[in-house]
């Protein structure tokens, strides 16, 4: 699915990235943790192809074609979703219009046909039924006045629609209070499939009591450390990160 | 008595001249092209316009009374030439509309204005269209009109302003007052669409007496030269006041919004909401105040300017201004001028939605909110095709 190679990046000059390597195959939930300015987000934007983050070395590829040079909606519509830390709102632009427009750029890349109005409209409605939202949401702005839970819900519903290859959650649980929290991992459990993969970042092992990683990656300095199983997890819940320096 | 009227404008205007830059209102205005136009000439031949039953027709500034035969509201209507009309019914008007030259040279040259008088209880649920047909009688030719709607008490009426005509340059120069009496409701919608090198000045004077709702809405695409003039005077108690105006410049245009509005009388509301999408060289002006006299307690008004800037070469200049004289009122004020919010673009390429549809989303999404609210869904309709058209463009 997708391997990122000796990746390095910077932001204004500051080298963030100091070498990732990561392989996340079809069919597995990977987690990276680490300290505040790790670089943990860094990683999931320049996946995404942030254009405000430069990368000076490496490669990512996502099914053997290489994305590192590759525009942000191009990168996207190979599979990468990326599910924001802090979803921007774009007051003016309707939800149901904005889902449709992606959906539909994905199909045309796909080389289907668009999806006719009707059809998006039932399953935008099936999924907001699951996610616990009213279908009032649908003629909402982009995350425009929506709290801390809708946002998040908001980026899964998104998730769902476009369903995408590689789904990467940015500190998703970060904010949500526990049955918002139980929605979101709801939503990301249905989305995974052995087809597709996905790759969470957080601090907390809250949401990993309702999404099952395979492999949990721990961060220190723009580099991966270690790599292991759920119990890294529990060490880091315990001790913290400290002992990995030593 | 016109006669005098008329000398006096021209006196003014001959004694002060083109505006200058010296004037607050014409600081980042151009007059220097209004040279190249002459006083138009009086149309060779009638022209005879086909109108419908929801039309008036106006025929380069002077009304087309055959168009009244076919209009469906007549009997609910007076005109009289404007020269019926003492020269206080005339130029009760805006004290800073009588100190601009360009509103002297108006009223010194308008010929065969009208005063078109909407009777007492006249609820009218169709728009009425007024089409402004410009016809070419010579080259650059300045054509002055001057006009009076007077909406009576307890009348709804709703209009649209659209002016028609071919590919030709000319300069507009537009002189329009709108009384509104006692518990009145007038919805004043505008729409501006010409590629030409046309210059539009216009004055736009509103005389609000009790309980009176007004709307103002106004679209302007694509003209050349744009530079509108309202004044709103709220007189008496309970009236509320909401302007909506988008503007949309390319290449060199140049869009100007001034608009005052008096709070006279207490309980009384006003809004202003002016948006300027501007692309290439495009300008725009908003010089926009609010003036609270001593009585006009209880008053609540809003006034938001925002700018959204496509290239680095286009320019907004924007003066909003709050002048309050009483001491239990709610206003404010705001203006923001920036390009498209880079953040939201990536969210949106982030989608797989590409760099330029990411664009057109926002631009669209910036000068909808504006046509969202317009008070007159057939002019969000008219507005709405224009924006696409133009974003597309």
């Amino acid at each position: 699915m997708i391997k990122i190679k000796n990746l390095e990046a910077s932001i204004d000059d500051k080298k963030i990235l100091k070498g990732i390597d990561l392989e996340i195959p079809a069919g597995e939930v990977h987690v990276i943790m680490g300290r505040n300015g790790s670089g943990k987000s860094t990683l999931a934007n320049v996946i995404a192809g942030n254009e405000a983050y430069e990368v000076d070395g490496g490669s990512i590829a996502m099914n053997d074609t290489d994305i590192t040079e590759m525009s942000i909606e191009n990168r996207a519509l190979e599979g990468i979703f990326l599910c924001f830390q802090y979803p921007v709102a774009i007051p003016g632009v309707g939800m149901a219009y904005f889902l449709r427009s992606a959906l539909n750029a994905h199909r045309k890349h796909q080389g289907k046909d668009e999806m006719d109005a009707l059809e998006f409209l039932n399953n935008a409605k099936a999924i907001l039924s699951e996610l616990g939202l009213d279908d009032s949401f649908l003629k909402r702005s982009i995350n425009d006045g929506f709290s801390g839970g809708e946002k998040k819900k908001s980026e899964i519903l998104q998730l769902l629609t476009i369903n995408p290859k590689l789904a990467v959650l940015d500190e998703t649980d970060s904010g949500l209070d526990v049955d918002a929290l139980r929605t979101v991992a709801k939503g990301v459990n249905k989305f995974k499939n052995e087809n597709n993969s996905v790759l969470i970042i957080t601090h907390y092992q809250r949401l990993l009591n309702y999404i099952k990683p395979d492999v949990v990656h721990l961060m220190i300095d723009g580099k991966i450390v270690k790599s292991g199983d759920m119990s890294l997890v529990e060490r880091v819940e315990k001790d913290g990160y400290s002992w990995l320096e030593k | 008595m016109i006669d005098s009227i008329k000398k006096s404008s021209l006196e003014f205007f001959n004694t002060n001249g083109l505006p200058s830059k010296k004037l607050e209102n014409w600081k980042f205005t151009s007059s220097k092209n209004f040279k190249n136009f002459n006083k138009s000439l009086s149309l060779d031949e009638i022209k005879k316009i086909e109108s419908d039953e929801f039309s008036i027709v106006f025929i380069n500034g002077v009304l087309d009374k055959g168009s009244l035969e076919n209009f469906k509201f007549t009997d609910l209507i007076e005109v009289k030439n404007l020269n019926e009309l003492t020269k206080k019914e005339l130029l009760y008007c805006s004290e800073s509309f009588l100190n601009e030259s360009m509103f002297n040279l108006g009223v010194s040259e308008f010929e065969n204005g009208s005063y078109i008088s909407f009777k007492e209880n006249s609820v009218i649920e169709e728009v009425i269209n007024i089409k402004n047909y410009f016809f070419e009688n010579g080259q650059n030719e300045r054509v002055s009109s001057f006009n009076i709607f007077h909406i009576n008490e307890g009348s709804e009426i709703s209009i649209i302003e659209e002016d028609i005509k071919e590919n030709f340059s000319i300069f507009n120069l537009k002189l329009n007052k709108f009384i509104c009496e006692d518990s009145s409701i007038f919805k004043h919608g505008k729409s501006y669409n010409d590629d030409s090198q046309t210059h539009s000045l216009s004055y736009n004077y509103y005389e609000i007496e009790k309980d009176v709702v007004l709307s103002v809405d106004s679209m302007v695409k694509s003209s050349f030269f744009n530079k509108e003039f309202i004044e709103v005077d709220l007189n008496k108690v309970g009236s509320d006041a909401k302007i909506n105006i988008l503007n949309l410049g390319k290449e060199e245009q140049h869009v100007d919004n001034n608009i005052l509005i008096n709070h006279k009388a207490e309980h009384c509301t006003s809004f202003q909401h002016v948006r300027n999408v501007l692309d290439n060289k495009s300008t725009a002006v908003f010089n926009g105040k609010v003036i609270v006299e001593k009585g006009a307690q209880k008053t609540d008004s809003n006034q938001s300017n925002k700018n959204l800037l496509l290239s680095l070469e286009s320019n907004a200049f924007s003066n909003p201004q709050l002048e309050i004289y009483a001491d239990d009122v709610s206003c404010g004020h705001g203006s923001t001028t920036g390009a498209l919010d880079e953040t939201s673009i990536f969210y949106l390429r982030a989608r797989g939605i590409d760099y330029s549809s990411a664009q057109k989303i926002l631009i669209k999404a910036f000068a909808k909110e504006v046509i969202d609210d317009f008070s007159l869904s057939s002019l969000q309709d008219i507005s709405e095709i224009a924006l696409d058209s133009w974003i597309d463009g």
